[in-house]
């Protein structure tokens, strides 16, 4: 155990010491949670996909798409899927601005980045409750009907985890982004709340693959 | 899905400390069982009324879809859903997260003083009261899905005079299965998952104790859903809601859907928080090579959760989609498929089932070398085994479909897969040789059942991989000789299992211990009448007695009472457990402080029950947990590291003052 023969550094005492420990496993575990996240919600989403290309290729009673299809509107699909993106692209664009030290611009990305996802939540909405065809009108309605809803579950969550951050980020000096704080509390606290920013944007950027995902199996082929 | 690292001691000790919220109010006034319960009732009133006026929406749907159910449970399955969403707001789960969205700080809720016994009631953060409210919880599931139990063995103590009729056998029926089933599934990942965890890898926190809390609050509604559906006639699918009964069924089935959903996000969560905390809160010292084998099996257990659950959510959503917004998910004739719900539900359904069977053998791992005091032989063997189990169970599923008509060519690589998980189930049991060989073993009660967890489990397993032949499966499929199988796996393993972790833990846990003559008692009279109980179905099972039929031929009687008496019999024997239970709690309180077992694990290292914070300092690991008997063992960790020690541990981040 060399760690047992460590000398400790000046000043330390065992408070110190372990709120370090533990701001260090928080810290990892912040990443280790947006991944295994991202682990779970693809196994959401991927029933959805089994779904989709089961029934796809099973055609039962030739009701994949059934007589009198109408495919859902492309344009409204696209726009909403490019909503998506865009809001993902901001909020990495803005986090790479904070991670310069600018918590200005990061905010600034990070509210239109929330207003891009619930404008999306809203239009989806409205597309579900517009669709041409009933939810019983064939395989494809069934799955379009059911996995939109947990996607506008799963986004909005999303969105109030942004909505946090940037409510916390309002009480973090803007300097505390550029220099190391003068006590560990407060570094503590800028890099919790960089170790969720930066989950947050993992967990976002993924939402953003899927919508592009269910956009290409809905609208496009 | 807000993931949220709590502002925990770390943001001191100077620093600002914020005091829980509300401790000045009056017990009336703050967030618990009662405030969860007007929640609820306001929920459930509101999600009606929203129902009621969702469903003339969705008329002309209906009419559309000819050969879809009639039901229209909108009023029904919003009143539960928003009933349970006042439920967990009136206990105050919702509370931290505004606090977050307007930018406040949380309270240090996790170490506040919650007093007496009024924290069990409450949405409370500490790992321990969590362990306990789990223990206590699913207790209750059991006892209850055992009193069902007692009424599908009453009514089959004829093969014509009924107790019941058949529309009631049938939900009586799915209510016990279904209810088992979500108990199982967190009856030791919730009481020693949730109390362990932390005490077992040296930490003094869980990564996030409100999704803890949370996924222990999310059970009591599952259990009270899942009972409700006894009032709107319960459900005739068992606890496997095939369709496409499931779509022509009755408003029960709403229940089942719902209250199997909200387990499975409990689950989902309660994995989910296992698994970030396992990695990332383990002491120094606590290499991946030394973590104790409860530990692994909780370990992989979560994976198994937080990947496979998910799909069981989605699947039982799309049959609620169907019951309520018309979807066609499962009607063939309109472009659905029954044979998706098969798929998606035993996708989750065959990683269930080693969701069941490993934390069983985590518990008796745990408790072998202590009773033999020999070191647990095999510790790698050990845990490649439960790694294994847990990525081949994701490649079996398809062995449930056998006899549902899947394509035939199919069949050999599924029975395949199957027979190979015994490979590393094998490992397992190996282990537990080697201990056993030539151990001067004490016949404690944990240890007597955990060595009939052994016992019954074999014959489950062997069962098993005989039914995994498709001939044997096509045969048998449908029996009482399958139930025997499963029942001898979970009640004879995890339930077994269960009973020695609380006869070996409640001592940690509580700080009393359970009486010993009683506790010897139920471990004879229950390994006998379990047997007695489930080794006969067996040959009902060859003789042909089919499973969820509540008329037989006369040939069974005889068998079948046998069943039946010693399932009351059986039901005594728990009720001895019980009453040893509730005395060795509440009343005779045999105080035990210290470690009555001798155990080297890092659990009983510290005082019983353990200090609110678990340990004093952030122990440093010294060595492996099992190095029983072995001469100059160096001891399992020191709890008072020199300052500095814990440091040097996360030097690497340039983190020191």
């Amino acid at each position: 155990m060399s760690e047992a023969t460590a000398t400790p550094p000046a000043g330390l005492n065992a408070d110190m010491e372990e709120a370090g420990f533990y701001h260090e496993c928080a810290l990892n575990g912040s990443w280790t949670a947006s991944r295994l996240a991202m682990g779970g919600l693809s196994f959401l989403f991927g029933s959805f996909l089994f779904a989709y290309f089961y029934l796809r290729s099973l055609n039962s009673g030739g009701r994949w798409e059934g007589s009198g299809y109408h495919a859902p509107s492309m344009i409204m699909g696209t726009v909403m899927m490019l909503m998506v993106l865009i809001s993902a692209g901001i909020n990495y664009a803005a986090v790479q601005r904070i991670k310069a030290g600018h918590k200005k611009a990061w905010q600034i990305g990070g509210v239109i980045a929330l207003l891009l996802g619930l404008a999306t939540i809203s239009m989806q909405i409205f597309e579900l409750l517009n669709l041409p065809f009933y939810p019983a009108s064939s395989g494809f309605a069934s799955v379009f009907v059911g996995f939109y809803p947990v996607f506008i579950i799963v986004v909005l969550s999303a969105m109030i985890w942004l909505e946090t951050l940037l409510a916390r980020s309002r009480f973090i000096p803007g300097i505390a982004f550029v220099e190391q704080p003068p006590t560990y509390e407060e570094a503590f606290v800028v890099q919790r709340f960089q170790a969720s920013v930066s989950g947050f944007t993992a967990i976002w950027n993924y939402l953003a693959v899927i919508a592009i995902l269910f956009w290409f199996l809905f609208y496009v082929i | 899905m807000a993931i949220e690292i709590e502002p925990e001691k770390a943001q001191g000790p100077s620093g600002p400390v914020h005091a829980a919220p509300g401790n000045s109010k009056p017990w009336w006034a703050r967030p618990a069982v009662h405030t969860g319960l007007i929640g609820a009732v306001i929920g459930y009133i509101i999600g009606h009324w929203l129902g009621n006026l969702i469903s003339p929406a969705t008329a002309g749907v209906s009419s559309f879809s000819t050969g879809l159910s009639d039901v229209r449970n909108w009023p029904l399955v919003l009143g539960y859903v928003f009933g349970t969403i006042g439920w967990l707001a009136g206990l105050g789960v919702f509370n931290d997260l505004g606090r977050l969205m307007l930018g406040k700080p949380l309270p240090d809720a996790e170490h506040a003083p919650a007093g007496g016994v009024a924290k069990y009631f409450r949405y409370t953060l500490d790992h321990k009261v969590v362990g306990i409210q789990y223990l206590f919880g699913m207790t209750t599931y059991f006892l209850t899905g055992g009193l069902f139990a007692m009424a599908i063995r009453t009514e089959l103590l004829s093969p014509t005079y009924h107790v019941l009729n058949a529309s009631q056998y049938l939900m009586v029926v799915g209510e016990h299965s279904t209810m088992m089933m979500m108990m199982m599934s967190s009856v030791v990942l919730g009481p020693f998952g949730q109390f362990f965890a932390p005490l077992m890898i040296g930490s003094k926190r869980m990564a996030f104790p409100r999704i803890e809390a949370l996924a222990f609050w999310l059970t009591p509604a599952a259990y009270v859903i899942l009972l409700s559906g006894i009032l709107l006639g319960g459900f005739p699918t068992g606890w496997t809601g095939y369709e496409p009964l499931a779509t022509q069924a009755g408003p029960g089935m709403d229940t089942y859907a719902l209250a199997f959903g909200l387990m499975g996000i409990s689950l989902i969560l309660a994995g989910f928080n296992l698994i970030v905390t396992y990695i990332n809160y383990r002491a120094p010292g606590m290499r991946w090579s030394r973590l104790p084998m409860f530990v692994w099996s909780m370990f992989t257990v979560s994976f198994l959760q937080v990947l496979s659950v998910p799909v069981l959510v989605a699947g039982l959503y799309m049959m609620l989609m169907d019951r309520t917004a018309q979807t066609a998910f499962f009607t063939n004739q309109l472009g659905g498929s029954s044979y998706l719900w098969e798929d998606v539900f035993w996708f989750f359904g065959h990683p269930e089932v080693y969701i069941l069977a490993l934390p069983g053998f985590g518990v008796v791992s745990e408790i072998i070398p202590v009773f033999t005091r020999k070191p647990l032989f095999g510790y790698r063997v050990a845990a490649a085994g439960m790694i294994g189990v847990s990525l081949l169970s994701f490649f079996v599923w398809q062995h449930h479909l056998f006899d549902s008509g899947i394509n035939p060519d199919m069949r050999p690589l599924f029975m395949l897969t199957t027979e190979l998980i015994s490979i590393p189930t094998g490992f397992i049991y190996l282990v537990a040789a080697g201990t056993f060989w030539k151990a001067k073993i004490t016949f404690s009660v944990p240890m007597l059942f955990a060595i009939a967890m052994y016992f019954n489990f074999l014959i489950g397993g062997v069962s098993g991989v005989f039914l995994s032949d498709v001939p044997a499966d096509v045969t048998e499929h449908g029996s009482f000789f399958v139930m025997a199988h499963f029942h001898y796996t979970i009640m004879g393993g995890l339930i077994f299992a269960f009973m020695a972790g609380i006869y070996y833990w409640l001592p940690k846990m509580l700080g009393v211990k359970m009486n010993e003559k009683l506790g010897k008692w139920h471990f004879w009279t229950m390994f006998i009448t379990f047997n007695s109980t489930f080794l006969p179905l067996f040959a009902l099972g060859m003789m042909g007695m089919p499973r969820r039929v509540f008329e037989y031929q006369r040939n069974l009687q005889t068998l079948n009472d046998w069943v039946s008496i010693s399932s009351y019999l059986l039901g005594v024997s728990l009720l001895i457990f019980l009453i040893n239970l509730i005395m060795s709690t509440l009343v005779w309180r045999v105080k035990e402080s210290g470690n009555p077992w001798r155990s080297r694990g890092l659990e009983w290292q510290v005082s019983s029950p353990p200090p609110p914070e678990n340990f004093e300092r952030v122990p440093v690991v010294l060595s492996h947990p099992y190095l029983y008997g072995v001469k100059d063992a160096p001891p399992v960790a020191d709890l008072n590291p020199p300052v500095g020690v814990v440091a040097s541990a996360y030097a690497s981040a340039g983190l020191e003052a």
